[in-house]
């Protein structure tokens, strides 16, 4: 199972590159899609079940999709792709040489200290330490934010009703 | 703006700053950034043009960039400390990538290049709005979190600042690069003192604030954004002359007036922890500041521009606008000097 959650892992950093070398949108947006993916079953490897599932959801089936057709109606006649031109195909070799080299470096020697220290396959392993029963974690952690948290949803539902605003007066152009 | 819009876009970034303030968690701290960045973006834009368009779409890059090393920098010490407080000493990487982010967000060189090109693109008082407001929610972060600044990083910003800030506005003509490239200096000598003392770089914050938004009501109320229109004022506004031409000396730190106290109270702090060779260069690096105010003063107060005589018999006057806060600001920022020990004590 752990080793399930390293290859993902890896799959995750190999979809960031395929919107981080910017492509045209459209390839862009299906960079995401890959690595939303992939991030949800990271999430889900770790039992965060209600988590993972949400982000398919909201995040891959509500967000994603919209970006998907709002870049469809401005999409241009010859769009960059993965292999238009020199730049692209730089930083796609460059991406992952580096993956690789990370992979081999915690094959060889089962530790990489890259910004944080990174066991190899130890740090992905999740212990059962609070044996909770029936309460699941992700999930209270979402009721939370509605009790504990209510400054925090305050916070956040006002910011994303602001961002309509703020973006219509920007796109008004007049 | 219509005005219902105007005013949840300025309580957004009010109480945007105000969030990043009164919270202890970082998480909290990156929200209050992102919501004061995201609603100044409207206030910078204006008046659409496409030079106001591109100077907002520089200061979102630069800021949002310098919000996601924040957010990096807060992950990593929740990492390495397995808590969110912003009251702990914070381990080395984290409190580096914190003072990068906290730098490119107040504009301290070397990253300081945004501030004179964004200030240029964008209306008067929206610029006041970024020169004064937006420096407060990161300054009160970099006095939290002082004791783990790494002391040469921050020294070596300071110094920086207070030399790009002097030399790159000595070219200046146009006012709003002016008074960017004066935000960067003076951004340069609080930075210079947060290691020591963090309270003077907050007093130093608000005489500079007093200060810029003095200059930014003279120049708004007779709209002049630069030398040429500046040097044409003494006659529709001789009060401007005068009161422009003691702020800006405040601004150049000159003795008795109240800009002197913070350089005063910042070379006292730094000498007396035995750090000498530096305030002396940041003394003489301020002088740079202070030639490019004279400059002004002179065009503007000291002597008449060389204008055609029509503009010289002026016998139409505009109407008088009321400016009760220019009075009020004006004798704050210039006459408080005497005032010392009760501003000392004040932190």
């Amino acid at each position: 199972m752990t080793y399930v959650t390293y290859l993902l892992s890896m799959l995750f950093v190999l979809g960031f590159l395929g919107f981080s070398s910017k492509p045209s949108p459209i390839y862009g947006g299906l960079g995401l899609i890959i690595s939303g993916g992939v991030g949800c079953g990271i999430v889900l490897c770790f039992g965060g079940s209600f988590l993972g599932l949400m982000v398919f959801l909201i995040y891959l089936g509500g967000m994603l999709v919209v970006f998907g057709y709002t870049t469809a109606m401005a999409t241009e006649e010859y769009p960059e792709a993965w292999s238009s031109n020199v730049v692209i195909w730089g930083v796609l070799l460059l991406g992952v040489g580096v993956e690789l080299m990370i992979v081999l470096l915690t094959i060889l020697y089962e530790q990489v200290e890259v910004i944080v220290e990174f066991k190899s396959l130890e740090d992905w392993m999740v212990f059962d330490v609070d044996e909770l029963g029936l309460v699941r974690e992700d999930s209270m952690g979402v009721a939370a934010l509605y009790s504990y948290g209510s400054w925090l949803m305050v916070v956040a539902g006002w910011s994303l009703f602001v961002s309509i605003f703020i973006v219509i007066e920007i796109t008004r152009g007049n | 703006m219509n005005p219902l819009t105007s005013s949840a876009i300025y309580f957004t970034l009010f109480s945007g700053t105000l969030i990043t303030l009164f919270s202890s968690h970082w998480l909290l701290i990156w929200v209050g950034l992102e919501m004061s960045l995201l609603a100044i973006i409207p206030i910078l834009m204006s008046k659409p043009n496409p030079r106001s368009i591109e100077a907002a779409s520089k200061y979102f890059l630069i800021q949002a960039t310098a919000s996601m090393i924040l957010m990096m920098a807060a992950i990593i010490n929740f990492y390495n400390t397995g808590q969110w407080s912003i009251s702990n000493t914070i381990n080395q990487l984290s409190s580096l990538m914190l003072t990068l982010a906290l730098s490119m967000k107040m504009g301290l060189a070397p990253f300081h290049l945004w501030v004179p090109e964004v200030t240029q693109g964008i209306p008067l008082m929206s610029g006041l709005i970024l020169l004064t407001w937006q420096k407060i929610a990161p300054i009160s972060i970099m006095y939290q979190i002082a004791p783990s600044i790494n002391y040469n990083l921050i020294m070596f910003m300071a110094l920086m600042s207070i030399l790009l800030g002097g030399w790159g506005g000595l070219n200046q003509t146009q006012l709003r690069k002016i008074l960017a490239y004066s935000s960067i200096a003076h951004m340069g000598w609080m930075m210079a003192i947060i290691s020591f003392n963090p309270s003077l770089s907050i007093l130093n914050l608000l005489i500079y604030m007093m200060l810029t938004i003095n200059m930014f009501m003279l120049l708004y109320y007779n709209k002049k954004t630069s030398t040429l229109a500046l040097s044409n004022s003494w006659n529709k506004s001789p009060l401007l002359t005068s009161i422009i031409l003691m702020v800006l000396m405040s601004l150049g730190g000159l003795p008795p007036l109240t800009g002197f106290f913070p350089k005063w109270m910042i070379i006292k702090e730094l000498v007396s922890n035995n750090n000498i060779i530096l305030p002396t260069l940041m003394a003489i690096m301020a002088l740079l500041n202070l030639y490019f105010y004279m400059r002004l003063i002179y065009s503007t107060s000291l002597t008449l521009f060389p204008s055609s005589n029509n503009t010289k018999i002026k016998w139409l006057f505009e109407n008088t606008k009321i400016t009760p806060l220019i009075s009020a600001i004006a004798i704050a920022s210039t006459m408080s000097l005497p005032l010392t020990p009760i501003l000392s004590t004040l932190y």
